[in-house]
């Protein structure tokens, strides 16, 4: 029997508030169901504008949602009432945003302990994990430096492990390596799948990239234009470990490259 | 004078070698045209309507042996000190409150703005009236003048935090207690480091003007109690040494400006 989901959206839809006045604004979510197993990387992938960042907002719960529900450990979250919302779900929940949102008056040692000394769970063990952890991104050397005297890579990098530290068992992550150029986004994404390989944490991951997509993925969600709804899903068949910069010449890339580019619209 | 014939003679590539030089000796040169222009003015004037600045001087020497002056000084700067503690504090304790409460901000904050323009000065004699002829109406005088500058640069610094910084706080954990003090306070230390270059000023302004009118000590009670007697030289005196407090201020406040935001890549300050 399979496991249950650790996540799960169910009928999920999103339309933001409208000024007085004007008609109704239209959907951009309407009625997403899916589910993300426990130690499963799942990535999503629509074209821009589909949602996914409005989705990832409201799995975070930092935005409400209009109509449906999102389950966590089957427990519901109250995503409806803005009054209630409960943003990463007493931790729960992991966020690795489109910017790297790194406090600027921060060093970087200070940014990446931050979630840990909110929590007031900073001691010895963390504080050790902490630093494998910034080894294992090439930051070391550069605790001590402001994040505007970081590379755009090494922001990221920043940001990433800043969720990793404090080990919530889902991470979202949308398009973290959006904005990097080739060479640096297929290192971050060695460094991802590695660190993913340690942990085997749940990782969500939107991206706009099907090569990403498929270079990543234990299975891909393909969403249509707005409102978004799940267009395709595809199990990826490549073994693991991957060869995130040689993805493109594995004999099935091409077969369910071509699969995912016919459904993303 | 001297600095621009300097800076003309000097050949082209040494020239910004010189140049730190040339500003000093420009700004000295500037100096002692002032007191050029003082002593010549002063002098033109006569005794009863200006002092001339060697007779400050001595006044200051006096004054600072004999001890009133800093008599003088003192109970203006705690007048000040504690007025603007005050004002300080209930300008930045105020809107971390209200941005708790949104409903009250729209509900008050026409009032508050409203509030800004009237004028503190012409409150003095209510505050006489109300709190008697002690510090209080000056305290009062000196924490609304305070008040307001803070008020306003927290209130818009608040609203300009980046709100990506806060859902990225809330969803690792901070508590709101937190979010105010790491996020909030740091975004808004820059707002509200350009309030205080106005305010700290301002509270040693107020709590003079506060002691022209009531009490019998501090630089105001100094300066009024010299004009009363046909004291020019006292005036002045007051008036010399109150620059200099503000200065002395301002260069304290700078010092630690820099400290707090050292962090920020470019540099930002504007030499005022």
């Amino acid at each position: 029997m399979a496991a249950p989901p650790l996540l799960e959206v169910r009928g999920l839809s999103k339309r933001f508030a409208t000024r007085t006045g004007r008609e109704p604004s239209p959907w951009v979510i309407q009625d997403l169901s899916f589910a993300v197993r426990e130690g499963e990387f799942l990535t999503i992938i629509g074209p821009s504008g589909s949602g996914k960042t409005t989705l990832l907002n409201m799995l975070a719960q930092i935005d409400t949602a209009s109509g449906g529900e999102v389950r966590f450990q089957a427990e519901t979250a109250p995503i409806s009432d803005p009054t209630r919302l409960s943003p990463g779900l007493s931790c729960r929940i992991g966020y690795v945003t489109q910017e790297d949102n790194l406090l600027p008056w921060r060093t970087t040692l200070q940014n990446v302990l931050f979630p840990l000394v909110v929590q007031r769970r900073l001691n010895d063990q963390t504080r050790a994990r902490t630093e494998m952890l910034i080894r294992a991104v090439g930051l070391a050397g550069f605790e001590s430096h402001y994040p505007h005297e970081l590379s755009g890579g090494m922001r990221k990098r920043a940001s990433l492990i800043r969720t990793l530290v404090y080990d919530p068992p889902v991470i979202l992550m949308d398009e973290p390596f959006g904005a990097l150029d080739a060479q640096t986004r297929t290192q971050l994404q060695e460094d991802l799948l590695r660190l993913w390989s340690l942990g085997r944490k749940t990782i969500v991951f939107v991206t706009h990239d099907i090569a990403e997509a498929i270079a990543l993925g234990d299975r891909t969600l393909v969403l249509s234009k707005p409102p978004a709804r799940i267009a395709g899903e595809h199990t990826n068949p490549i073994a693991r470990p991957r060869d995130v910069s040689g993805i493109m010449t594995h004999p099935q890339f091409a077969a369910l490259y071509r699969a995912i580019r016919v459904e993303v619209q | 004078m001297t600095s621009h014939e300097a800076a003309v003679d000097v050949p082209e590539p040494a020239r910004s070698r010189w140049r730190p030089h040339v500003v000093v000796a420009g700004r000295i040169g500037l100096a002692v045209l002032l007191l050029i222009a003082w002593k010549v003015g002063a002098d033109a004037a006569g005794p009863l309507y200006a002092a001339d600045p060697v007779k400050v001087f001595e006044r200051i020497v006096g004054d600072t042996l004999s001890g009133s002056l800093l008599r003088h000084i003192y109970v203006t700067l705690r007048l000040s000190a504690i007025g603007f503690a005050i004002g300080c504090f209930c300008g930045v304790a105020l809107p971390f409150v209200l941005r708790r409460l949104p409903r009250l901000t729209r509900a008050v904050e026409p009032y508050i703005m409203a509030s800004v323009g009237v004028p503190k000065y012409a409150l003095v004699p209510l505050f006489i009236l109300w709190f008697g002829i002690d510090d209080a109406p000056k305290l009062w005088l000196v924490g609304l003048l305070v008040f307001y500058p803070v008020f306003i640069a927290v209130f818009a610094g608040i609203r300009n935090v980046d709100r990506r910084l806060i859902a990225m706080a809330r969803v690792v954990g901070a508590s709101e207690a937190a979010i105010s003090r790491e996020v909030v306070w740091n975004s808004l230390l820059p707002f509200f480091f350009a309030a205080l270059k106005i305010a700290l000023p301002r509270a040693v302004s107020a709590a003079i003007i506060g002691e022209f009118l009531v009490g019998n000590e501090g630089l105001g009670y100094m300066i009024e109690h010299s004009r009363q007697s046909f004291d020019t030289t006292g005036v002045f005196t007051g008036v010399v040494v109150a620059t200099a407090l503000v200065l002395v201020i301002n260069a304290v406040l700078e010092r630690i400006d820099r400290r707090l935001n050292a962090w920020r890549p470019v540099e930002r300050d504007m030499q005022v």
